[in-house]
């Protein structure tokens, strides 16, 4: 029991700690501040409530971005019949504001990216997370998240010389 | 590293934060602390502090007096035993403990009144400590409402339910049954309904088939089925899982909120046909 007030201790430092990046990472996904907020919140309330099933292997943090990914996607799926249109978006479809020739393999930010690539991006690049902490928030193994990242910097046209990619790896 | 992904991350980075971001995570952080105090005050068990509970109840003429609610079709009665309420500025508490009386059988009215009792007044304890705590920060804005209801009453049956909702700027609510035979003076425990443990898996069966119908046919209701959906996955009732026989003497099998689902969902049912566990009942007596 002991061992659980702890956990719940450095489950509520790295919530606290962590709340700002929580709700980015949140809301890349729904692009709204209210349902970015629920998931914040649900996202909580998921890992309080099962903190006690974590087994003492690896880092807190990684395991609660997966609680976030997770209640995302999960929200994604549940409102997928009910999109809203942004204006980014809707701007694509007006005639003449993009190349002609675009390609749909090819992304221009990050938001039009598939969620898996996004994801990996994100965590990444954004939040300097490393591959193998990565892997334990999305639930795949490190060359799937490596295989992804290069995936997705493809489709965003990024090319990385060596030295880049090497530190992609190690940082 | 590169000027594309420093332009990307400073436009992720620049994702305005809401003011209101503090307070959400401030009160989904309390209200796990009074998930605790929850879970902790139903913990129940002997204690030696009842002796206030044990003299209004052993005097039936004053828990009379205090309020009587007659239970129709039957001489049981459930009454308000004690009644604790508490409101100033910023808290407030209503508790009401119930009690079983006229069961024609003083030893199980004494433990089933005495646990109520007792849960109570642990429930109260609990809720005092917390708002003398949070007053010690400023304004406790903390509520607890605990009372209960007469879910089933039938010639034989009777349930009764006590639920506790407490809300510290969010809500939570949890409820506990017991299901009094009364005829046989008996309370009714789920293992005791079946002839093996194998009702663990057929229920839990049961009820994942009941969740993934639902989803389908209403996309607005989530519950907790998957890996993707959650850490914590539904995999299967406890074997003392809270339980119910409701007037048609179908089995209803309960779950407290955040148990199989999120908050939204809060306190979910599933009726199990009875068709479902007909083989495996010891017998038909309560369940039709």
């Amino acid at each position: 029991m002991r061992g659980g007030r702890k956990q719940e201790k450095l489950l509520m430092d790295c919530v606290t700690e962590n709340k700002e990046s929580i709700y980015r990472l949140a809301y890349s996904y729904v692009k709204n501040k209210d349902d970015a907020l629920d998931i914040v919140q649900d996202a909580i309330h998921k890992a309080f409530l099962s903190i006690n099933k974590l087994q003492n292997k690896g880092s807190i943090k990684s395991w609660f971005y997966r609680i976030v990914v997770t209640t995302s996607l999960d929200f994604l799926r549940k409102h997928k019949h009910m999109h809203v249109m942004e204006d980014e978006i809707l701007e694509s479809f007006i005639p003449g504001q993009h190349d002609a020739y675009t390609n749909l393999d090819l992304a221009e930010s990050i938001d039009d990216l598939p969620e898996k690539y996004r994801t990996v991006i994100i965590l990444r690049f954004f939040e300097d997370m490393k591959i193998e902490d990565i892997a334990k928030v999305t639930q795949e193994n490190v060359n799937t998240v490596k295989t992804r990242l290069y995936q997705a910097l493809k489709q965003l046209r990024i090319s990385l010389d060596e030295e880049q990619l090497k530190e992609v790896h190690h940082r | 590293m590169n000027e594309r992904l420093d332009n990307m991350r400073k436009k992720y980075e620049s994702i305005p934060v809401p003011e209101e971001l503090d307070l959400v995570v401030k009160r989904a952080i309390k209200k796990r602390k009074n998930r605790r105090m929850r879970l902790q005050s139903l913990a129940g068990g002997a204690a030696a502090s009842i002796l206030l509970f044990t003299i209004v109840n052993t005097s039936p003429a004053f828990a009379a007096a205090i309020s009587e609610v007659p239970v129709l079709g039957s001489i049981v009665k459930v009454i308000t035993i004690n009644e604790y309420t508490r409101k100033d500025e910023s808290s407030e508490a209503n508790i009401q403990t119930p009690a079983i009386t006229n069961l024609d059988h003083p030893e199980l009215e004494q433990t089933l009144n005495s646990k109520y009792a007792e849960e109570n007044k642990k429930l109260y304890e609990a809720f005092e400590d917390e708002v003398k705590e949070l007053e010690k920060k400023g304004k406790a804005n903390m509520s607890l409402d605990s009372s209960y209801e007469i879910v089933t009453n039938t010639d034989r049956l009777l349930t009764l339910s006590r639920y506790v909702t407490t809300s510290a700027g969010s809500s939570g609510e949890t409820i506990t049954f017991d299901t009094i035979d009364k005829q046989e003076k008996i309370v009714i425990t789920l293992p005791s309904l079946f002839k093996d443990d194998s009702y663990v898996q057929v229920i839990s069966n049961e009820i994942k088939q009941q969740m993934k119908k639902q989803m389908q046919e209403d996309p607005g209701k989530v519950y907790w089925l998957n890996e993707e959906d959650s850490m914590t996955p539904f995999e299967s009732i406890s074997k003392d899982q809270s339980f119910y026989i409701n007037a048609n003497g179908k089995l209803v099998i309960s779950f407290n909120e955040y148990e199989v689902a999120p908050g939204s969902m809060g306190l979910v049912e599933f009726i199990i046909p009875t068709e479902t566990i007909s083989d495996i009942l010891t017998s038909h007596e309560y369940i039709k």
